[in-house]
């Protein structure tokens, strides 16, 4: 019996790896277009002397990126709002789901429910109102605001994915902190958020990428460079109808690479996640 | 009790913690600024050449300087074109729109009947009285209710940007009319590689304005001239759109994929050398003219072939607007002045490279535009240009007519789902009814 | 005292019996009295981020499609009049149609792929991290440049792909991917669904990590299938998330505006027109903000029974 079990595992990799090999394709070849286009001069990038592969290299592109916009600026700006905006979201997220997965109080169904349908209202709803008030606030222009808005859509995220994984953490490891002693939040920072770890690196890498990745309100709320993210940054290379894609395309790739890095730190927690959970388990 | 103690403690602390993380943000970058403390601020839609934008920044901060501004007090934000609606929408709906900004003219119409502008019918005077004057067809789009709520920065015609380098390899000259024209296409094209006519017809605003301009040819037009008569039901529409039927489906000379471009879609066509013949704003020339040379000497720009009832070439223009909220009203009048100052004003014109046409007819005096046969037709076709609302004048209903694209999609109803065209003309037309009426109880 | 509470917690001489067990008992029952209280208290920040960033828009949104209201300008209140002419539009009822196809189809084939690829991440192999970093690049591009890059991609003169198929043979003539009324929903759900996987291989993955080894041990020792494992071991285990990440991606497919503004914006001839676009044309296009909001809150209905649908079973799983 545990032969042909294994003998199905076997099958399974392969098949695996087979799909494994379909999807990097599927993912990839656009991420390539994307690179290629950013190492082409404009001949290059037009019509059908549109080359696969760039014949002539160049960097003409990310040399414009660097000398000629403040792109290190918009990468300064898109860090200190991703950045902030993951921690806030984390800590109100981390309270919210212990009090909506552990304690009892009235509300609580209409609460966990009424978490989801934040996200019923499109931004392309919302942004008139929320300028508003920013405006009001004195904080249109500002990082806070766009930390403050981006909460927004993180915070109820954060809160109904921790509220779910923070219900599959047995009660017997909490309760048995208890009775070492533990307060309640004293449970929630030494038992479950241990055991919770790939819940947080998930939520935490959804809300920088989503921060870092706006594009709506960081254009609406932003004016300066100061302040100016990438993405909005982006669309600079989108001159009335003429689009400078070698540049743009440049920028785009360069944005990418923070996210990866940030997913490659987390996924080390997320591992760790799973051995401190079957250590505990 | 100790142990309740203990729970409001750890909550206590808890909320210390909370509170310390969520302002921290806040006192890492205390340092940058606040919403408004500035006195003159200016949304700039970004220039195709870095030189032209450097020169607008240059003066702004030259006026803010002779007005007695500190350098603090102004505010110059490059603002990208894609989400400008957005912005702009949000910023007037909370009371905090720029004091200047550079506007197209649907905007300038909207914003005037709404009363959100300034009026700067005098700035407009001013300029009309320089020798020579101005053109005055780039007057219609500031003008509402008889009174000039924008400042025309420059005229901007629609013309073909046509390959006379395939004309001349084909001893070909440039086709007089839309029958010689499709004849012309049909002989240097050579399809998948080279189409004949770079034709916008996705949903977008570059197609209305390629569409109306071919419809006028055959006698059409949108609305007549009293702004409220729609007439888009035409049997003169219907005569013009089977000529873009049978372009698209007979003669095979406009690419099937323009039902999918966008504005930049005839741009790109052409710049690949995959168009023979588009028609669009000279925003494809200005680039040729920074990225490809060699293109742009074998471009032409001519005026748009005649059909049965003539010719005539679409113009649209783009103002510099002020908004009534600004504290400030006289910087901001102030400011357009100082960009309109014909020394100051011809400095940037010539600096994005034929993709502007002066509003000041003197200025094509100049060695610049005597210089480039392509530039030949300019003063022509912003003598007698058109708007896309024609025989209307731009008005905020032809402004949404355009931004809502529903005279693209009248062409979708007959290339993609093969309605008749007087059927598809019949429901644009009451869209577009619907359209100016509501507008005009607004 | 406090009701509902197990009795053998309200033992009468509390400090006569204290052993340790007891004693954390009795804590807990005491601070149920508070906990209440400390629920408000932990949630408080998540409430006020709520109330304050989309209940208050939301409202004034709800009020908003109610009113007559040019940007700019001052509103009249209209009653019904936006939602009337909503649906006397024949448009809208296309616009239904297509929002349902549009995001059933790119939330399942998402779901498919999301869990496949978990499912091979979660299997031991070299380089698997690589791997993982490389499935997740769509998630970490920003959406307006992933919709540019593809419509570049589709570009029916100079896009890869018709470059690609035209190189390589498979095709002679142009494929107007964007511009033909049978290719370009697929296109638009393509690129759905190759931005929005790796989130749900994301919470897959992370989900199956925290099933504890053991069970599939036991489970191999007794001899069942892989199979039989996947269905009885894992499914179950990941029901929750599952639940969740189907619903979440369904209310940000169904209103995400940027794709489609960017891809086709709503054509050809309307087929690919969608609520989210429909809402911003209506609002910016027209600058008729009233009747933006009623395009937007006109598709409320549906999503909202869904979302009751999925959160009752959610919360009554897990409430026992």
């Amino acid at each position: 019996m545990p032969r042909t079990t294994s003998g199905t595992r076997r099958l399974f990799r392969w098949i695996g790896n087979g799909l494994l090999l379909v999807m990097l394709v599927w993912t990839l070849v656009p991420f390539y277009w994307m690179i290629a286009t950013s190492l082409k001069a404009d001949r290059e990038i037009y019509g059908f002397e549109a080359t696969l592969v760039p014949h002539h290299p160049t960097l003409a592109a990310y040399v414009r990126l660097f000398q000629q916009t403040p792109f290190l600026k918009y990468v300064r700006n898109s860090t200190i709002i991703a950045v902030s905006t993951t921690a806030v979201s984390l800590v109100f997220g981390c309270l919210g789901a212990y009090a909506l997965a552990r304690l009892r109080f009235r509300g609580r169904r209409l609460i966990a429910r009424g978490l989801v349908f934040t996200y019923l209202v499109p931004p392309s709803l919302l942004f008139i109102p929320l300028f508003a008030m920013m405006s009001a606030l004195s904080l249109a222009d500002t990082h806070q605001g766009l930390i403050l808005a981006y909460l927004g859509f993180t915070v109820p995220f954060c809160t109904w994915l921790l509220m779910g994984y923070f219900r599959s953490v047995p009660l017997e490891l909490e309760e048995a902190a208890l009775v070492d002693g533990c307060t309640r939040l004293g449970a929630l920072i030494r038992v479950v958020l241990p055991m919770s770890l790939p819940a947080l690196a998930v939520v935490a890498f959804f809300s920088f990428t989503q921060a870092w990745n706006e594009f709506l309100y960081a254009n609406v709320f932003v004016n300066s460079v100061e302040v100016r993210t990438i993405t909005t940054g982006l669309t600079m290379f989108i001159i009335e109808d003429v689009f400078f894609w070698g540049p743009m395309m440049g920028a785009a790739f360069l944005s990418a690479l923070p996210p990866l890095v940030v997913y490659l730190i987390f996924q080390r927690w997320v591992v760790k996640g799973l051995t401190l959970g079957a250590v505990k388990g | 009790m100790t142990k309740t103690n203990v729970t409001r403690r750890q909550m206590l602390k808890t909320a210390a913690a909370a509170s310390l993380a969520t302002t921290g943000p806040w006192w890492l970058v205390r340092g940058s600024h606040g919403a408004r403390a500035k006195k003159l601020v200016f949304w700039q839609l970004p220039n195709f050449t870095p030189l032209a934008d450097q020169l607008q920044k240059e003066q702004v901060y030259e006026f803010a300087k002779s007005a007695g501004l500190k350098e603090s007090e102004v505010e110059y934000a490059t603002v990208a074109n894609e989400g400008f609606a957005e912005k702009l929408a949000a910023a007037l709906e909370a009371g905090n729109p720029p004091d200047v900004a550079r506007l197209y003219e649907s905007n300038v119409q909207f914003y005037a009947a709404q009363g959100h502008l300034l009026d700067v019918t005098d700035l407009v005077d001013k300029m009309r009285r320089e020798p020579k004057g101005i053109f005055d067809s780039s007057l219609t789009a500031v003008r509402y209710n008889g009174r000039a709520y924008g400042v025309p920065l420059a005229v901007n015609p629609w013309p073909v940007h046509a390959r006379i380098d395939l004309l001349e390899q084909h001893k070909l000259d440039y086709p007089k009319t839309w029958d010689e024209f499709i004849e012309t296409c049909r002989k240097i094209q050579s399809p998948p590689r080279l189409f004949g006519f770079g034709m916008c017809l996705g949903l977008v605003e570059d197609t209305t304005d390629n569409v109306m301009n071919l419809l006028w040819c055959y006698g059409g037009k949108m609305v007549e001239a009293d702004n409220k008569t729609v007439v888009m039901n035409s049997p003169e529409n219907a005569a013009g759109v089977k000529v873009i039927e049978a372009m698209f489906r007979t003669h095979k000379i406009i690419p099937q994929g323009t039902i999918g471009w966008d504005n930049s879609g005839n741009n790109k066509a052409y710049q690949s050398r995959q168009a023979a013949f588009v028609m669009n704003p000279t925003s494809i020339y200005a680039y040729l003219n920074q990225s490809d040379p060699d293109l742009q000497k074998r471009t032409g720009l001519f005026p748009v072939p005649a059909g049965p009832k003539g010719t005539v070439n679409l113009i649209d223009t783009w103002a510099f607007g002020a908004f009534k909220q600004n504290p400030y009203p006289e910087l901001a009048r102030g400011l357009i002045s100082h960009f309109m100052q014909p020394a100051n004003y011809d400095k940037i014109i010539q600096s994005t490279g034929g993709r502007w046409v002066p509003v000041y007819k003197r200025l094509f005096d100049s060695p610049f535009w005597k210089s480039k046969p392509e530039f030949k037709h300019f003063v022509g076709m912003a003598e007698t240009g058109m708007p896309v609302s024609y025989a209307g004048s731009p008005t905020p209903a032809a402004g949404e007519v355009l931004n809502t694209h529903v005279i693209p999609k009248m062409i979708q109803r007959v290339l993609v789902d093969n309605w008749e065209p007087p059927r598809a003309l019949e429901e644009c037309h009451r869209r577009i009814e619907e359209v100016y009426a509501r507008n005009l109880k607004l | 005292m406090t009701s509902g509470v197990d009795p053998a917690l309200l033992y009468p001489d509390e400090r006569a019996v204290a052993t340790p067990v007891l004693r954390a008992r009795r804590r807990l029952s005491l601070t149920r009295r508070h906990e209440a209280r400390l629920a408000y208290a932990l949630l408080l920040p998540v409430l006020l981020v709520i109330l304050g960033l989309v209940a208050y828009p939301f409202v004034s949104a709800v009020y908003l499609s109610l009113q007559n209201k040019p940007v700019g300008a001052r509103g009249h209140f209209v009653g019904l009049a936006n939602y009337v002419e909503l649906f006397r539009d024949e448009v809208f009822f296309q616009t239904v149609r297509n929002t349902i196809v549009y995001t059933t189809v790119g939330v399942s084939l998402k779901f498919v792929l999301g869990l496949t690829m978990a499912l091979i991440l979660d299997q031991k192999r070299r380089f698997n991290n690589v791997f993982r970093m490389l499935l997740f690049i769509p998630w970490a591009v920003p959406v307006v440049i992933a919709a540019l890059n593809w419509r570049w991609i589709f570009d029916d003169l100079s896009g890869f792909l018709n470059n690609f198929l035209i190189t390589v043979g498979l095709t002679r003539d142009i494929i107007s991917w964007l511009a033909d009324p049978r290719l370009a929903m697929g296109c638009v759900i393509a690129v759905v669904v190759w931005q929005g996987t790796p989130f749900y291989t994301m919470t897959f993955l992370a989900g199956l990590q925290a099933i504890p080894h053991e069970l599939y041990e036991a489970a191999e020792i007794d001899g069942a299938s892989v199979v039989r494992q996947f269905v009885h071991i894992t499914v179950p285990r990941l029901r929750t998330i599952f639940l969740t990440t189907v619903m979440l991606s369904t209310i940000w497919t169904a209103t995400n505006l940027q794709f489609v503004l960017i891809l086709t914006r709503g054509g050809p001839a309307n087929r690919t027109e969608i609520f989210p676009h429909l809402a911003y044309v209506t609002a910016l296009g027209a600058r008729r903000l009233g009747m933006g909001a009623a395009v937007s809150l006109a598709f409320f209905p549906l999503l909202v029974i869904l979302i009751i649908l999925l959160t009752r079973r959610m919360l009554s799983q897990t409430d026992d």
